[in-house]
């Protein structure tokens, strides 16, 4: 009894295994026969004809195996390699998309770091200049009005702004470094005027500004200079922060501010746009981002 | 009797300034002898005027606050001054250091000057082992610090940084080693096995005798007609060849 019972069981396995075994490849070949193209179909069916007749003599099986794909192809082909290719590009688009909204994010988040050691300096130098220069005290308070505005906004803002705008900013935060390291801070801005309007990404000139004096001249004991130049070569435009001070330790960490720009350049631009970390034969570090030219066209039009 | 001597170090002019003008309100017999910019000047300065106490700021370049601190602490009684450092206030707060934040000034920095003045002429408090705990928590983060994140490259007339983070895979091509990135393809000198030693290895993974490859690039890995397993990588045409000595790194996969 007992026996006949597992011998029953086990036949429905199989029976069962095998039902479904047939019902995936049945599958796969209905998916194949949607996706696989007129042409190549043909000549199946020209090789599978011509190897029936010659070796098989099974004619007929072949000719109804011929007609049955040729009528289901024709009749739900079309439909399911829609549907297949709809799924593929809806799953693609759906990772794309998440992976834009949590870059997005990310880079939210990393943009709206003021740097605490940075704000509580320079509020300790105002503190000192009201009682010993006020009308400094008051130049230097301006300034961090200005580099926090352009900050902290920005943390939410997407999209560009243009190089002037990221140029003055980036001259709010020089003067209050001026201001904290006198002497040991010199600094050159040399970009042409017609490249003002160009669109430039926001907060990356800042962040290669801000690593050139953290990493390169805050900690060289006689400081050094800093030079902000921007040149155009045929269509791209190159802005290059160039610092004097200790340079690359191939060992510290990427940081965060670069690969924000990196990942940055990467999502706006793709491939058109570059960011290389050079240490010059000289010594110091050069930065310089390359993003497509962009000018105003009706820059100087309208004034 | 002679009044008590101080030296003020700090790269900041101003704070120095601040700090000089404060104290001489709250403690107008100390006389400050020197003023330092750097951390190295601090340890000059003091060996030379043998003060009895020592303001310190803790960013500075040359040697940090606490480098030189370590070089002075049995010398002199060491204040430390800061504008924010949270690793730093944290220690403070715990151990037997005293430390003033800027701007310096009030209730706190007299507290400070009254303290200071019932040690003068008593030897300093021997605080090594809380220097040293301090100094490790400075140079954060420990981990993951020594590994390489910078590929160095000859590209034209210049010496080009390459992040770790942009390349793809690490390629030997006989003498040297091919850098391959989504933009670019460079060769180095250095070997792919010292490559391997430097690198982080839960970032790269040696797939092959000439091949490393970034671990969050790889796409998939298939096996080709020959059932050779190949690693697909991003935004890069180039199949990589998964050597038989390396198949079980992706044998969960």
């Amino acid at each position: 009894m007992k026996k006949t019972k597992l011998a029953q069981a086990g036949l429905l396995d199989i029976i069962r295994e095998v039902g479904e075994t047939a019902a995936s490849v049945w599958w796969h070949f209905f998916d194949w026969l949607a996706q696989v193209e007129w042409r190549k179909l043909v000549i199946i069916w020209l090789l599978f004809l011509v190897l029936s007749a010659s070796l098989f003599h099974i004619n007929e099986q072949i000719w109804g195996f011929v007609l049955a794909s040729f009528g289901l192809k024709v009749l739900a082909g079309g439909k399911r390699k829609a549907e297949l290719e709809a799924r593929n590009a809806e799953t693609h688009a759906d990772e794309e998309s998440i992976e834009r909204r949590v870059v997005e994010a990310r880079m939210a988040a990393l943009q709206a770091q003021v740097e605490p050691h940075f704000l509580f300096n320079t509020l300790a130098l105002i503190g000192q200049l009201i009682e010993t220069d006020p009308p400094q005290a008051a130049r230097i308070h301006q300034n961090l009005i200005d580099y926090l505005r352009a900050t902290l906004p920005q943390m939410r803002a997407k999209g560009t702004g243009t190089l002037g705008r990221q140029i003055e900013m980036s001259r709010a935060y020089l003067a209050i470094m001026q201001a904290r390291m006198r002497t040991r801070l010199a600094v050159s801005i040399d970009v042409a005027e017609e490249m003002l309007s160009a669109t430039f990404p926001v907060m990356m000139l800042q962040i290669l500004i801000e690593n050139a004096i953290k990493h390169g001249l805050e900690p060289k004991i006689d400081g050094g200079r800093i030079d902000i130049r921007a040149s155009v070569d045929g269509q791209m435009l190159q802005v290059d922060v160039i610092d004097d001070g200790i340079g690359f330790n191939a060992f510290a960490g990427d940081g965060i501010g670069l690969a924000n720009v990196r990942e940055r350049l990467r999502i706006q631009y793709g491939n058109r746009a570059q960011l290389v970390i050079e240490a010059p034969l000289t010594g110091g570090t050069r930065a310089s981002i390359r993003v497509p030219y962009a000018p105003d066209i009706f820059h100087g039009t309208s004034k | 009797m002679n009044r008590p001597t101080a030296l003020i170090a700090d790269d900041e002019e101003g704070m120095r300034q601040q700090l000089r003008s404060r104290l001489h309100d709250a403690w107008p017999e100390l006389q400050i002898i020197a003023e330092a910019a750097n951390g190295i000047e601090a340890v000059a300065l003091a060996g030379q005027h043998q003060p009895d106490i020592v303001f310190l700021d803790i960013r500075m370049p040359g040697l940090s606050g606490i480098e030189a601190a370590r070089m002075l602490f049995n010398r002199c009684h060491l204040v430390f001054v800061t504008a924010y450092d949270q690793y730093a206030i944290e220690a403070f707060e715990q151990g037997a250091l005293d430390y003033l934040l800027k701007p310096v000034g009030g209730e706190r920095l007299k507290t400070t000057c009254i303290r200071l003045q019932s040690l003068i002429g008593q030897q300093p408090s021997n605080i090594e082992r809380q220097l040293s705990q301090l100094l490790s928590h400075h140079s954060k983060p420990p981990a993951k610090q020594e590994y390489l994140r910078w590929i160095q490259a000859v590209v034209g007339a210049n010496l080009r940084m390459i992040s770790t983070r942009e390349v793809l895979f690490f390629q030997a091509d006989e003498k040297y080693t091919r850098v391959q990135t989504e933009q670019s393809e460079v060769l180095i000198r250095k070997t792919l096995k010292e490559l391997a030693d430097e690198l982080d290895p839960d970032e790269f993974w040696r797939i092959h005798r000439s091949t490393l490859v970034r671990v969050d690039a790889i796409v998939e890995v298939t096996r080709d007609l020959r059932g050779r397993q190949m690693v697909r990588i991003r935004n890069h045409p180039q199949l990589l060849e998964v050597s038989r000595g390396h198949t079980h790194l992706f044998q969960q996969m």
